[in-house]
């Protein structure tokens, strides 16, 4: 602690440590410095659904910092009310905690909504002041963070804005400026490594935040602490033991109004590249020397270089369309039927593929990963599937009921923890037969637990990337998704019934191998 | 549910133990037993709480009300929860009659949950020497609340002297959310302070607890003015370059005054009890700040150098000076007077 000597010298310099914060202390949670967090696009459905109402959910744990201030953009000839009024009307529909009126007569005081066009540089130069002028009555020290709600093709308009006004420069402002992109990042390798560019260049690579909701959920960081807390597991967690991995990310509802996007990207451009091979780098790493970023990002990155597609995709890289069906008791289009979707589309609504990951812990145990929507529910899952023992001192007829341990995580819904194993069936003979042993997460748990969007925003306004992929890891996904979509590029998908588990041709794919895929 | 009346300990874990295969998997996976010792009018609240500490902890619950200590007839009544209106949580209620209940320990001990933490909680007035109650002995982690003390002078002082690392407070589970919001703003603070003001009643244990902890982390010594029954309403600190900062906590919220700033606000709620007791049970290990809060507003050292093992001392109201119908007479008289109520 300086005393005297920073007086005179330097009025604003900080104490190097507040001595209110002891580690120690470790009920008083992280909150930000005062910041403002701009959305772009903030009449769009992901702005409404998650991010005001995870900003809102943050008040209301006393999260966010006095003095921070919400600042929307949007092409809308709004005055300050309505757009406060949308904004109420957004969190309260979706905030996962209690309604506090006290909570957002706050709140809103300190939101602003600034009109304007992507290519208007006036609305900038407006936003630009703004944001000065919370310096005064905010006491916001050029702290900001922009959130990129919109398209990816109205990315190089703003950022160019942002870079002509000034606002993207951390040294201009006086705080620090971060950017938080949505996915998609790009739809191949050379368009998400002109994105990267582009924004690191506005940007300084530090500052930008990829968001992987997936990332932010409670039971993906799970993972990590199941594999490196606990001595249980790590040491079957290799090729000597486990037989395969399983990853589903199955979705009940079709592609919605989402067409437009839809259409032009697929299941394996939607989610493969990041949500899928995301949950694959956390099953997969190597122990990271601690848990800051940058130790986790060169294992997660390993791991990405070492996956390896299948030589014969023909048989291994299975992609499928919905067509018409039933779904949870109800009659589902077909995709080529739904809205907005070319009658002779062959984007894949379905995928499933053969990874290996080719390192020494890994080398021979195959991960198939598959996606899908129409599916007959929705549930996210990891099963990692063991060696059967190489000898059973039974009758052959005692253990015809076993089959392999299963360790399975389940993502979403409930969500917890399964192991499967043998277990004797009760009564005087010897039988085998497979029990499921459960831990799952208190239903309310997982309800008053933050939502990722809330933990995500939370740490981009603390500054920590440790759940954010980085531009690497982005580049090198797009080098497994590119050669399956080159392969797939003029070919057309398998259909399979809406409310099927995917089209025949993927549950062929197991039955090859001996496997079958695991109904979740 | 079962409600077994005039009964054994062993009749009551049996029925736990078939109370848990006819509800299935309702409560797997769990974290910890919590021990809440409490007065007959206390269980329906220690229920509430529990249910919404049992959704982040997943617990067995035995709540445990002790009656007419001095009468010789023992008697035994337990109702036994699993899942249901509990969510997460499994509940043993046992109200023990007579001398029984200064056994308590012989119903609670098969019924604690297999080599998961104990913590024991007194909602209540809190035992004078926790090494009195054998269920303060055989927890991990002991909750107190002095706010519920008959005599909140002397409440935090008693607490300090019997203090062993692992007991904690709710008087000081309270002040989190005013100790955030100081904390961060001293985030903004540009030299070290000088001297700092605390406007509360004086007699609030959570205020002198405050008053300690900004002595232990700021080495100023508070003063603290009578806030004249609102509780807890002003923090002042002067800083060295001569800022001051200022936090003024109204009504749930908290208006936070700077030198040559505008006046910001932010939600300072006070919670419910249950969610003051989930954060109790987020960690089980001692709670160092709290030891060092307490020790700089009672002026003892060496809090956190004791031994966390107690070992139970026969103490019998029966034998003890005071008879025990005039001690509650006291306390609820004083009790009634108080004006408590930390963090409003």
């Amino acid at each position: 602690m300086r005393r005297s000597a920073s007086k005179e010298t330097d009025k604003t310099a900080e104490p190097s440590v507040n001595p209110l914060r002891d580690p120690q202390d470790r009920r008083l949670p992280r909150v930000p410095e005062p910041c403002a967090l701009v959305i772009f696009g903030v009449t769009g459905d992901l702005a409404r659904k998650k991010l005001i109402p995870a900003v809102y959910d943050l008040a209301n744990r006393g999260l966010l910092p006095p003095g921070f201030v919400m600042l929307g953009f949007a092409r809308r000839d709004w005055g300050h009310g309505d757009f406060e009024q949308i904004a109420r009307d957004a969190a309260q529909q979706h905030a996962r905690t209690p309604w506090r009126e006290q909570v957002w007569a706050r709140l809103q005081g300190n939101i602003k909504f600034v009109p304007g066009s992507f290519d208007d540089d006036e609305a900038f130069d407006t936003l630009a002041r703004t944001l000065d002028e919370l310096r005064s009555s905010h006491g916001i020290r050029g702290n900001a963070a922009f959130y990129f709600s919109i398209p990816p093709a109205a990315f190089p308009t703003v950022l160019k804005q942002l870079q002509r006004t000034g606002m993207s420069d951390n040294d201009a402002s006086g705080g620090w400026r971060r950017v938080v992109v949505e996915k998609p990042f790009g739809h191949d390798l050379d368009s998400a490594r002109d994105l990267n560019g582009l924004v690191d260049n506005v940007f300084t690579a530090q500052d930008v935040f990829r968001i992987d909701h997936y990332l932010g959920k409670e039971t993906v960081q799970n993972i990590l602490a199941l594999r490196f807390a606990n001595t249980l597991f790590e040491p079957v967690w290799n090729s000597h033991y486990v037989d395969s991995v399983q990853i589903t990310m199955a979705e009940d509802v079709g592609i919605g109004t989402r067409a437009g996007f839809y259409d032009s990207a697929g299941a394996a451009r939607d989610v493969l590249q990041n949500h899928l091979l995301q949950l694959l780098t956390m099953v997969a790493l190597e122990e990271p020397v601690s848990f800051d970023s940058e130790a986790l990002r060169v294992e997660k990155l390993k791991v990405l270089r070492a996956i390896t597609l299948p030589e014969d995709l023909k048989r291994y890289a299975i992609r499928g369309q919905y067509a018409q069906g039933w779904v949870a008791g109800e009659r589902a289009l077909g995709y080529h039927q739904e809205k907005d979707v070319p009658a002779d589309s062959t984007t894949e609504t379905y995928v499933a593929v053969r990874l290996g990951v080719q390192n020494r812990r890994w080398a021979g145990v195959p991960f198939y990963i598959r996606a899908g929507k129409r599916l007959p529910r929705r549930v996210t899952e990891i099963a990692v599937s063991f060696k059967t023992a190489p000898h059973l001192p039974f009758a052959k007829t005692d253990t015809e009921e076993l089959g392999h341990n299963q360790l399975v995580i389940r993502v979403q819904p409930d969500e917890g923890v399964t192991l499967k194993f043998g277990s004797k069936v009760p009564g005087t003979s010897m039988e085998v037969r497979d029990i499921a042993m459960d831990f799952l997460y208190g239903e309310a748990f997982t309800e008053s637990s933050p939502e990722a969007y809330e933990r995500l925003i939370l740490d981009v306004l603390l500054g920590d990337k440790t759940l954010f992929p980085n531009s690497q890891e982005v580049e090198e996904s797009w080098k497994i998704v590119d050669p399956l979509e080159e392969y797939w590029s003029g070919t057309t998908p398998y259909h399979y019934r809406a409310g099927e588990w995917g089209p025949r041709e993927a549950d062929d794919m197991l039955a090859r191998d001996g496997r079958t895929w695991r109904r979740p | 549910m079962i409600a077994l009346w005039d009964t054994t300990g062993t009749e009551v874990v049996k029925a736990l133990a078939a109370e848990r295969r006819s509800a299935g998997g309702v409560t797997s996976g769990l974290a910890l037993t919590l021990v809440a010792v409490v007065d007959e009018r206390h269980v329906r609240d220690t229920e509430q709480a529990a249910m919404i500490a049992a959704q982040q902890h997943p617990c067995r619950l035995l709540i445990v009300v002790r009656r007419n200590v001095l009468d010789q007839e023992s008697r035994l009544d337990a109702e036994i929860m699993v899942g249901g209106r509990l969510g997460p949580c499994e509940a043993v209620i046992m109200r023990m009659h007579g001398r029984l209940a200064l056994h308590a320990e012989s119903v609670a001990l098969p019924l604690l949950a297999p080599d998961v933490p104990v913590v024991t909680w007194w909602h209540g007035d809190p035992p004078e020497k926790i090494a009195y109650d054998p269920l303060g002995v055989v927890a991990d982690r002991r909750i107190t609340d002095s706010a519920q003390s008959a005599d909140p002078d002397g409440a935090l002082k008693l607490r300090a002297e019997d203090y062993a690392p692992g007991d904690t407070d709710l008087t000081w589970t309270r002040l989190t959310p005013w100790r955030t919001t100081l904390a961060g703003a001293f985030d903004t603070a540009d030299s070290a302070a000088t001297s700092a003001k605390i406007t509360a009643d004086p007699h609030d244990p959570s205020s002198r607890l405050l008053s300690g902890w900004l002595q232990a982390r700021l080495g100023v010594k508070p003063k603290i003015t009578d806030s004249h029954g609102s509780g807890l309403s002003e923090v002042e600190l002067t800083l060295a370059s001569g800022t001051t900062l200022t936090v003024h906590g109204n009504d749930g919220t908290a208006t936070l005054s700077r030198t040559g700033f505008p006046d910001r606000t932010m939600p300072l709620l006070a919670r419910p009890l249950g969610e003051e007791l989930a954060e109790e049970l987020r960690r089980l290990d001692p709670d160092e700040p709290y030891a060092a809060a307490l020790a700089a507003t009672t002026g003892l050292k060496g809090l956190n150098d004791r031994d966390s093992k107690r070992v139970h001392i026969w103490h019998d109201p029966a034998l003890a000076e005071k008879p025990e119908p005039e001690e509650s007479e006291t306390s609820t008289a004083r009790t009634a007077k108080k004006p408590a109520k930390a963090s409003s």
